[in-house]
């Protein structure tokens, strides 16, 4: 039995309009299929960089962080941290926090398997290791479209946006801090937005550790909006704000905090210690440093 | 004659199928395409900001709760109404069809979703406290029910912050860096 022509453009258009709607779909077709990673991938994950984890950090002596030294620059605030390597004793549970926290992705298991993770946060010396958020930062000279700058306060920041993925940030950090997104984690199912504060990255697009940039947006924003009689806006310190690796460490020994807030923990709890930085690090200033023993 | 006749049907059949394409298209633009404006009061209640706005001299914030002090301006819910017309507020003959539709209206009568990218950081309240009037980012348009989200990018939002306009205001010159508003 044959079509008519009637019946042939009528089918025709049924299937041009299902196309149509189906095209016009809000919904990406991953999404439909609903497969978000579990929780407990990312802890094996964690635990994965934890067992592969490289024993040495060369560490030397630094003075106290002060004010940068980058024009425009706050005379109030610097952010940074310390971390206390008298009391670490490297259970890693900061990069689960940093991994929930900033939705950091999961990678293929033949990156895990080179370690090539995403974490913000690795494991060097038995100690965490992220970002030093150095105040004369190598990666932010040579960004070819401004994606990574400095904000006055301290944090080297990342605008993902901006960045189009030449990578010579990543090479011309000492420490290899800076993490590129190789994969396309959300089409392959490996991100999972934990956080609706912090936006998920796209392929292509280099990221590192913010120092919980998102928290102090919005600390920002809350005192701004809560000033009580006498206080300006520019008197934000950025007091009560905690990174969540911070938050996470059950011996306290990563403390966050305004290197020139003389109310701030870090410059109580570092004040009779001794602060060092990895050598490649210490002529660059950095704001993130370690700590040991006394003075 | 006959040849004639096959050509006119040739025409016919291509132009169904143009047809066919064309009407599916706004089809699906009229069932799935987002609504270019932001979902106003279409509700099922007759709003109209011009009667509640100048003419009684009320507060934006009185509805849009959120905007003079927080994160986002929100939508006023039926509770917000009801504060002030729980009692017959005028002798306009309207008002008796307005009870029937407030009476009949859910909790929260207006919604709308923020256009704002996850990267992008707004707080409404802050803009407030710094002194920036609602007018001065949403015009007047809102007084008649239209909104002016289309207007907003980037290039407005630091046009105003390195204090190019609104120079008859005196703002203080805002912050510029990137990581003021990005994350």
């Amino acid at each position: 039995m044959g079509m008519d022509r009637r019946e042939f453009i009528k089918s025709c258009s049924l299937v041009a309009v299902m196309g149509l709607l189906f095209g016009c779909r809000k919904i990406p077709l991953e999404e439909l299929a609903g497969d978000l990673p579990s929780l407990k991938r990312f802890e094996d994950e964690v635990k994965l960089a934890l067992s592969q984890a490289k024993k040495s950090l060369d560490l030397v002596k630094i003075p106290t962080p002060g004010a940068l030294k980058i024009p425009g620059a706050s005379t109030l605030n610097r952010f940074g941290m310390a971390i206390d390597l008298d009391s670490c004793d490297g259970c890693g549970k900061c990069i689960l926090a940093c991994n929930l926290e900033n939705n950091v992705p999961l990678v293929p298991n033949e990156d895990a398997a080179r370690g090539r993770f995403m974490h913000w946060v690795d494991m060097r010396g038995s100690a965490p290791f992220m970002c030093a958020h150095c105040g004369n930062a190598p990666c932010e000279r040579v960004c070819p479209t401004g994606a990574a700058n400095h904000t006055p306060d301290g944090l080297s920041a990342m605008m993902y946006k901006r960045c189009t993925g030449s990578r010579f940030c990543g090479a011309n950090c000492p420490v290899q801090a800076r993490k590129f997104n190789f994969n396309d984690a959300q089409k392959l199912g490996l991100a999972r937005q934990f956080n609706r504060e912090v936006p998920l990255r796209d392929k292509g697009v280099m990221e590192k550790c913010s120092l919980c940039l998102h928290r102090l947006q919005n600390d920002r924003l809350k005192f701004k909006t809560s000033l009580t009689v006498g206080e300006t806006a520019e008197e934000w310190r950025g007091r009560g704000v905690k990174t969540a690796c911070a938050e996470a460490c059950p011996k306290n020994a990563i403390i966050f905090g305004n290197w020139l807030d003389e109310k701030s923990p870090l410059v109580k709890l570092t004040k009779n210690r001794v602060l060092y930085a990895p050598r490649e690090l210490a002529d660059l200033d950095p704001s993130v440093v370690f700590m040991r023993g006394r003075r | 004659m006959r040849r004639e006749k096959e050509k006119k049907s040739r025409l016919f059949k291509w132009a169904a199928i143009c047809f066919a394409v064309v009407f599916s298209f706004f089809l699906a633009d009229f069932l799935m395409g987002e609504p270019r404006v932001p979902e106003r009061a279409v509700g099922s209640i007759p709003f109209d900001h011009a009667l509640h706005g100048d003419s009684i001299g009320l507060d934006c914030a009185a509805c849009h709760t959120g905007s003079r002090a927080s994160a986002n301006a929100f939508m006023p819910s039926k509770a917000d109404c009801m504060d002030c017309h729980r009692l017959p507020l005028t002798e306009n003959p309207g008002i008796e069809t307005l009870d029937s539709v407030l009476a009949k209206a859910d909790d929260r009568p207006w919604s709308h979703k923020r256009h704002l990218p996850d990267h992008v950081v707004f707080h409404h309240g802050v803009h407030a406290a710094a002194g920036v009037a609602c007018a001065d980012c949403h015009g007047r348009g809102y007084m008649q029910n239209r909104y002016g989200a289309e207007l907003f990018n980037m290039q407005s939002c630091l046009k105003c912050h390195r204090g190019e306009t609104f120079k008859e205001k005196g703002f203080k010159p805002a912050a510029t860096y990137c990581a003021a508003c990005h994350r």
